[in-house]
């Protein structure tokens, strides 16, 4: 009897899911070795409504090649981020500038989304720990604190993530002071091989009333061949035509 | 008449006792009068060039722009702002701004910085930022494409006048702005963080590349200090609460409040300075008072009343006051007077030190003091000397009626 309960102990410890496995399989859906997207934003603001296009190229998650396609007087500017370090080229001023960690929390082409978005998406496993908050039938709440020795913008991070196939549903991010500042919302699920993924992404800034972006997937390809040239300095003017 | 009689005499009959007392009180009468008069015109100095440089005297913006400084929160028709404006009796000028943040590059590496849109002409009349001009040209209003860089950023960003760098940032209505810029002239504020982080540009020019056409971030009035509280109610009356007036009692409210602390402690040490001034001055008056004992014994003897004692003592006590009160006070008034006009330049006493101390606590960097030539003011800082004067005699003479005649003429 006693080691029937033993069994059973174990059985269970061996089925329950930690924080990072939960983590790890969230990324595994978001993200891949390689990647290509077709991408509409569209910028909702107090005034108005604003829809950029865009192509999107990554190789892990530490490098990343962005092309503005719409609207036509911002087509073929192009970003490219390696690790956290991020570059801008504008064909209409024929420059390539370097975005200074001082702008990190600048908005991302007038997006409710930062410079800091874009360049440390990667960093949620490496920069905060995780911890299972709560649990129901469906999902995990998971909460997200900043490592130590980690250069972050937020106090904390809790998330939510569908039980079944592990897909993020939302992230509400806090500020220092424990205070929510936006939520992103994980939305239109498709399945691309082995991922389950969010095609539609929509960020609610709370401290800015009637404003929100969306981001749409509109197309997507994992792990594809990418050339290494794509993912230099020199792609950034080369490939904005 | 006898009395002042008696006490001219005294007075002469020991002159350098009274040439001591003369001094010190005339002495410490100037100092007290130059000491205020450097720290209030100091502080006025400090305040009207913290307003002049660039905040102005009198602002409006949207009222949640303070809050939540985003371009939702702009003065979308600034045209009727402006017109109503106008209507009101008092305001001589105003100067609309578009103030955004930009990415300013001359080479590979960027510096964000304020990229704001003036109206040259009119700016010229609410700040002081044409004057600041140190190289080059201020701007006018034909300009397209042309910057008014802070000198300190233009170091930072290795570019002077004639050269070009590009900007990229966010266009009013949230699209990317981006374009290149030639720069125009330079300006030095004193003001290092500003310097070091500004750029300007035509307003008509960069409505174009930020789509802000009619829209602005503030409308900058002057206004006369003693009626801007009487002024900035009317305007805020006239443009509706949809947008703030704020003067620079409230722009500049931790400036002032820093001022008014430095103020109260530059009275506790001109307090402590003052009981000193009347400890010496008393000390001296009780040794001179002590000193005729047998004197005034003697008179006592021969008839003179306590009172009368009294009374010649006061004279010779107002006399000499009057006397040093009147030399000091004249001495002070000069001296604040003329540092008014020429202010003291503190630069000759260690240029480095100051400069750093002001970047250090971002304060306009003008190392001079100036001081205030108030004559109401200087008159009742004398008339409060001359007070200090007679009360520093009352003890000895009180002492001194303690003895009688007898006691008096014996004491040794």
């Amino acid at each position: 009897m006693k080691t029937l309960f033993l069994l059973l102990l174990l059985s269970l410890a061996l089925c329950a899911v930690t924080a990072e496995e939960i983590i790890t399989k969230v990324e595994h859906n978001l993200q891949s070795e390689s990647g290509y997207a077709e991408i509409t934003m569209v910028v909702t603001t107090a005034r108005g409504e604003r829809t950029m296009k865009m192509q999107s190229w990554n190789r892990g998650n530490e490098k990343s090649f962005i092309k503005i396609l719409y609207p036509l007087k911002d087509r073929g500017i192009t970003f490219l981020k390696i690790e956290t370090t991020m570059w801008q080229y504008v064909p209409t001023i024929e420059r390539t500038i370097k975005i200074p960690s001082s702008m990190m929390m600048q908005s991302w082409m007038g997006s409710d989304f930062t410079n800091d978005d874009m360049a440390k998406e990667s960093s949620i496993v490496e920069d905060y720990h995780a911890r299972l908050s709560a649990e129901d039938e469906a999902n995990y709440t998971l909460t997200l604190l900043p490592k130590e020795e980690a250069a972050v913008v937020w106090g904390k991070i809790v998330l939510e993530v569908e039980k079944k196939e592990f897909v993020p549903l939302s992230a509400v991010y806090y500020d220092e002071d424990d205070l929510a500042q936006r939520i992103l919302y994980y939305s239109e699920v498709k399945v691309f091989g082995s991922h389950h993924l969010p095609t539609v992404m929509t960020l609610v800034p709370l401290n800015k009333e009637g404003n929100k972006t969306v981001v749409i997937m509109d197309a997507v390809q994992f792990d594809i061949e990418i050339d290494d040239a794509r993912f230099s300095k020199s792609a950034l003017k080369r490939y904005s035509r | 008449m006898i009395l002042l009689k008696m006490a001219v005499r005294e007075l002469m009959a020991h002159k350098k006792r009274s040439l001591i007392t003369l001094f010190l009180s005339a002495f410490s009468t100037g100092l007290f009068i130059f000491a205020n008069a450097i720290s209030d015109g100091s502080h006025k100095q400090l305040i009207r060039s913290s307003i002049e440089i660039y905040p102005g005297y009198m602002q409006v913006s949207n009222r949640d722009f303070e809050d939540n400084p985003s371009f939702e929160n702009l003065i979308f028709d600034v045209a009727k702002v402006r017109a109503e404006l106008e209507e009101i009796e008092g305001i001589a000028a105003n100067a609309v701004r578009f103030e955004a943040f930009a990415l300013y590059s001359a080479q590979e590496d960027a510096i964000g910085g304020m990229f704001a849109a003036i109206e040259p002409e009119n700016e010229a009349k609410v700040s002081r930022l044409k004057s600041s001009l140190v190289e080059g040209e201020y701007l006018s209003e034909e300009d397209r494409g042309m910057i008014y860089l802070g000198a300190e950023l233009a170091k930072r960003l290795h570019v002077g006048v004639g050269d070009s760098l590009a900007f990229i940032s966010s266009a009013a209505d949230y699209s990317f702005a981006a374009d290149t810029l030639r720069v125009k002239g330079l300006f030095k504020t004193k003001l290092y963080e500003f310097d070091n982080s500004a750029g300007f540009v035509n307003k008509a020019y960069f409505d174009e590349v930020m789509q802000s056409e009619n829209i602005a971030t503030h409308i900058i009035s002057p206004a006369e200090p003693s009626s801007i509280d009487a002024l900035s109610a009317r305007v805020q009356k006239k443009v509706g609460e949809t947008l703030e007036v704020k003067n620079y009692k409230e722009t500049l409210e931790d400036l002032i409040l820093a001022l008014e602390i430095d103020e109260i402690f530059g009275y506790i040490t001109l307090g402590i300075f003052f009981i000193v001034i009347f400890f010496v001055i008393a000390i001296f008056a009780f040794l001179s008072v002590y000193a005729r004992i047998r004197q005034i014994g003697v008179l006592r003897a021969i008839g003179t009343t306590p009172s009368q004692v009294v009374g010649m003592l006061l004279i010779e006590a107002l006399l000499l006051g009057l006397l040093s009160v009147g030399i000091g006070g004249a001495g002070g008034a000069y001296a604040s007077a003329h540092y008014e006009k020429s202010p003291i330049v503190l630069s000759s006493w260690g240029d480095v030190e100051i400069e750093e101390y002001y970047k250090q606590y971002n304060m306009v960097a003008e190392p001079m003091l100036y001081a205030e030539y108030n004559p109401a003011k200087i008159s009742l800082e004398m008339a409060l000397m001359l007070l200090l004067n007679l009360l520093t005699v009352l003890y000895p003479i009180v002492v001194i009626n303690r003895f009688s005649p007898t006691e008096a003429i014996r004491y040794v």
